[in-house]
C-alpha cells in the first residue's frame, strides 16, 4: 500500500453541486516529498479538490490514491489536515486541542500531549500551553490548529490556504515549518492564491481555474511560459520612441516595459540609440510566478467565458 | 491496525471529549442539581395547593337544622365517619344551629350567603328530621351534601338498630410472597415511566451538540479524520456518559433516602416487584434506560446536525419530543395487558420498544424476548445513526451553502 511511489493521485475528479461542476476532472500526481502547490483564484475548485483527496466529500467521477490507500481513510492516521476555515474548540487548552487531534489520528494522549508542549515551545507559544484557545489571537490559535495537524508526525500534509490570516513574521514561520516538515521526510500539499510563498516553497505546482487543472509543472516551467521582459529607461521620451519601440511596450514613469524581442534586443537599442534616446537604465527581467498565474488564469477565464466555472446543463 | 479498532478508537476519543467538556465545567453543577430546584419547586407548588384545599375547607361549614336529639344522633355519626378520608379530603366542620322556623327558608337563607359570619360560608345543610331529611347544597359543594345524606342515613340506621355496641376492628398487615395483580401493573407503569422521564429530562441535551461543531468550524477536522458514523456515535456516547453519570448520582441518592422511608411505604414499593425479579429487572431498565436514550438521542443528533442556530434546533426539537410522548402514552397504555395487540405494537415499533419492554419485564416473566427486542433497539440505533450522518454529509458538508435535506423538501423550483 505504501510503495506506491506518489503520495497523492488523482485521476478525473468531478464534483457538481446540482447543476454546476464545481471539480470538472481535475489530475494531480504528487511525488513523495515534495511540497506541492495546487494555485488558482478564488471559487477555482481548489478546496473542493483537496477534500475529495481526503475522503471528506466522495467524488462523483473519477479516483484517488493517497498514500497508497484507495480509500483516503485508509491511509487517515497518516494524513495531517489544515482546513481552510480554521476551527478549534475555544474551552480547550491549547495543550489539549493539539493532543485531541492527534488522538483523532491514532496518537496516544500522552505523547501528544508531550509533543504538544514541546511544539509550543519551538513555535514561541511556550507560555500558551496551558491557554484556552478563546484567549489566544487568532493567528496564534492558526499555529495551533496547524500544529495539531501534524502532531502525529504524518507522511502527508495537506494545507487549505495555510497562510491566510497570518502576520508576516507567523508567515515566516509556517513557512519554516513546511520546510522542517518536508526535510523530516513528510509531502505537503498546499493550496494558496499568493504567489509569493508557492514561489518560494514549492518543488511542483499546478493551477486549477474553473474548475480545472489548466498547469502541472515547477515553478520555472510556469515562469517559463511567459518570454522574458525588457525594462528601458531612455535619456528623454516623445511621441516618437513609441513607434522605434515594439508593439507591446508600455510606459510606467520614466520606463517602459515590453517583451524580450524574439531576434534578441540588440537591433533595438542600436535603433535607439541611433535616433538620439540612448540608455539611461534597461533590465531584462525572467516573468515572475505572479505573471504566469495571472496568464494562465486569464487564459482559462477567456477560453470558458466571462464565468469561472464551466456550467453544464443538467 | 484493524479499520474496526480504529474507528471504536476515534469513536472513543470523541466521545471522551464530549464528556470531559461537558462534566467539567460549573454549568454542570447547574444541571446535576436540577432536581433540587424541581422538587424545590414541586414541593412550594404543592404546598401551596395544599394550603389552598385546606383554606377552603376551614372558610366552609356544614350546619345542621334538626331537633336536638336528631342533631346529636348526626354529630355523633360525624364523629365515627370523618376519620375515613385524610386531612386534605376532610369535609368541613359540622356544626348544629338552632331552628327558627321554616327549616328549607332558614337553609336557603344561609346558603345565600345570609349565614356566614366572619368569611365562613355554608356548603350545605341538612333539615327537616331524620325520618325524612332533606340536603340543600350550593352549586359545586355536590360533595359535602353527599357526605351529610351520608350521615344522615347512618345516624337513621343506628337509632333503628338500638346503638349497638361498636367493636374496634384490628388493622393487620399480612405479607404476600408473591406480587399482586395490581402491583405488577404499577410496576410496569413505573417502568415505562421512569424511561420516559429519563430520556426526556436527559437526551435532549444531544441536539445542540454538532451546532457546536459546525459553528466553531471544528466539523471538518473531524470529518477530515473520523468517518460521520463515528463522529455521531461518539458524540451519543459521549453524553449518554454525562447521563449515565447523572442517573448514577441520583440513583445512589434515592436510594440512600429509600432507608428514611416510612414503613407502610416501604412494604408498598415491595408490592411494585416486577415479575421478572428484582436483579435482572434492574439490569433490563438499565439496559433500556440506554437503548431508549441511544434511539432518542441518534434522533435529536440527525436533527440537529441540520440545524445551524438554536431557533432552528427548537423547531425541529418539537415534532420529536411530541412523537416520543406518543411513544410513552401508547407503551403506558399496553403496560397493563403486554400481551395485547396494543403493547406487541409498541415492543416492535424502535422508538417505543424500550419503554414497552420494560413494562414487559415488570408485567411478564420470560427473559429471551428482551434479548431479541435489545438487539432489535440496538440496529434501529445503527440505523438513524447512519441515516442522520448521510444527511449530514450530503446537506451540509458537501456546500457550505447548500441546504439541508429538511429544507430542500420544502424549497421551490
Amino acid at each position: 500500500m505504501s510503495s506506491h511511489p506518489s503520495a497523492v493521485v488523482a485521476d478525473g475528479l468531478v464534483k457538481r453541486f446540482g447543476d454546476r461542476r464545481v471539480v470538472d476532472g481535475v489530475d494531480l500526481v504528487v511525488p513523495r516529498g515534495a511540497i506541492y502547490g495546487v494555485l488558482g483564484p478564488n471559487g477555482a475548485g481548489k478546496t473542493t479538490t483537496l477534500r475529495m483527496l481526503l475522503g471528506i466529500i466522495e467524488p462523483d467521477e473519477g479516483e484517488r490514491i493517497l498514500l497508497g490507500a484507495r480509500h483516503p481513510r485508509d491511509a487517515g492516521d497518516r494524513v495531517g489536515y489544515l482546513p481552510e476555515e480554521r476551527g478549534l474548540y475555544p474551552a480547550m487548552k491549547a495543550r489539549e486541542a493539539i493532543a485531541f487531534m492527534g488522538a483523532l489520528r491514532g496518537l496516544d494522549w500522552a505523547t501528544g500531549r508531550a509533543r504538544a508542549a514541546e511544539m509550543l515551545e519551538a513555535a514561541g507559544l511556550g507560555h500558551a500551553v496551558d491557554e484556552k484557545i478563546r484567549k489566544l489571537s487568532k493567528g496564534m490559535a492558526q499555529l495551533v490548529q496547524l500544529l495539531g495537524s501534524v502532531v502525529h508526525r504524518p507522511d502527508l500534509i495537506v494545507l487549505d490556504e495555510p497562510f491566510s490570516g497570518l502576520d508576516p513574521v507567523n508567515q515566516e514561520r509556517l513557512e519554516a515549518l513546511i520546510l522542517a516538515e518536508r526535510d523530516r521526510g513528510a509531502t505537503i500539499l498546499f493550496s494558496t492564491h499568493v504567489m509569493a510563498h508557492a514561489q518560494r516553497l514549492c518543488d511542483r505546482l499546478a493551477v486549477i481555474a474553473g474548475g480545472r487543472r489548466r498547469f502541472e509543472g515547477t515553478v520555472d516551467e510556469a515562469r517559463g511560459l511567459l518570454p522574458p521582459q525588457v525594462r528601458y529607461v531612455p535619456h528623454h521620451t516623445d511621441a516618437a520612441l513609441a513607434d522605434l519601440l515594439p508593439g507591446d511596450a508600455t510606459r510606467d514613469g520614466d520606463s517602459w516595459r515590453f517583451q524580450l524581442p524574439a531576434e534578441g534586443i540588440e537591433g533595438l537599442l542600436t535603433r535607439l540609440i541611433a535616433a538620439g534616446y540612448g540608455i539611461a537604465g534597461l533590465a531584462i527581467e525572467r516573468p515572475g510566478l505572479h505573471e504566469a498565474f495571472v496568464r494562465i488564469v486569464g487564459e482559462a477565464a477567456a477560453a470558458s467565458g466571462p464565468a469561472t466555472v464551466t456550467e453544464r446543463a443538467a | 491496525m484493524t479499520p474496526f479498532r480504529r474507528h471504536l478508537r476515534q469513536t472513543l476519543t470523541i466521545a471522551r471529549r464530549d464528556f470531559t467538556a461537558t462534566v467539567f465545567t460549573p454549568i454542570f453543577l447547574l444541571f446535576l442539581f436540577a432536581p433540587i430546584i424541581m422538587l424545590s419547586f414541586s414541593l412550594i407548588g404543592g404546598l401551596g395547593a395544599a394550603n389552598a384545599t385546606r383554606g377552603t375547607a376551614a372558610k366552609q361549614r356544614l350546619v345542621l337544622l334538626l331537633p336536638a336529639d336528631d342533631a346529636r344522633a348526626v354529630m355523633a355519626a360525624d364523629a365515627r365517619q370523618r376519620t375515613l378520608p385524610d386531612d386534605d379530603r376532610a369535609p368541613p366542620r359540622l356544626v348544629a344551629h338552632p331552628v327558627t322556623g321554616d327549616t328549607a327558608a332558614q337553609a336557603r337563607a344561609m346558603l345565600d350567603g345570609h349565614g356566614a359570619v366572619g368569611g365562613i360560608s355554608v356548603a350545605a345543610v341538612l333539615h327537616g328530621a331524620l325520618d325524612r331529611p332533606v340536603v340543600s347544597y350550593a352549586a359545586g359543594d355536590r360533595d359535602e351534601a353527599r357526605y351529610l345524606a351520608a350521615l344522615a342515613r347512618d345516624a337513621a340506621l343506628v337509632r333503628r338498630a338500638g346503638a349497638p355496641a361498636l367493636a374496634e376492628p384490628v388493622l393487620e398487615r399480612v405479607a404476600t410472597a408473591a406480587p399482586s395483580a395490581g402491583g405488577r401493573d404499577a410496576s410496569a407503569f413505573g417502568a415505562v415511566f421512569g424511561i420516559f422521564f429519563l430520556t426526556l429530562f436527559l437526551s435532549g441535551q444531544v441536539v445542540g451538540t454538532m451546532a457546536e461543531e459546525r459553528n466553531n468550524k471544528v466539523i471538518e477536522v473531524l470529518a477530515a479524520a473520523v468517518p460521520l458514523e463515528s463522529v455521531f456515535l461518539g458524540k451519543l456516547l459521549g453524553m449518554f456518559g454525562v447521563a449515565v453519570l447523572f442517573v448514577a448520582f441520583w440513583g445512589t441518592v434515592v436510594s440512600q433516602a429509600g432507608a428514611f422511608l416510612p414503613g407502610d411505604l416501604g412494604a408498598g414499593l415491595r408490592q411494585l416487584s416486577p415479575a421478572v425479579g428484582a436483579g435482572p429487572f434492574a439490569l433490563l431498565f438499565a439496559a433500556y434506560f440506554a437503548t431508549a436514550y441511544l434511539l432518542l438521542g441518534s434522533i435529536f443528533l440527525g436533527v440537529g446536525a441540520q440545524a445551524s442556530t438554536m431557533r432552528e434546533i427548537q423547531m425541529l426539537s418539537l415534532p420529536v419530543t411530541i412523537v416520543q410522548v406518543a411513544m410513552f402514552a401508547l407503551a403506558s397504555a399496553g403496560a397493563s395487558d403486554p400481551d395485547g395487540w396494543l403493547a406487541i405494537g409498541t415492543q416492535l415499533f424502535p422508538l417505543s420498544s424500550p419503554y414497552a419492554m420494560a413494562g414487559r419485564a415488570a408485567a411478564l416473566p420470560g427473559l429471551w424476548p428482551h434479548a431479541l427486542a435489545l438487539l432489535w433497539q440496538l440496529v434501529w440505533v445503527a440505523i438513524f445513526i447512519t441515516v442522520g450522518a448521510r444527511l449530514f454529509r450530503r446537506g451540509v458538508l458537501q456546500s457550505g451553502s447548500a441546504k439541508p435535506a429538511w429544507r430542500r423538501l420544502f424549497a421551490r423550483g
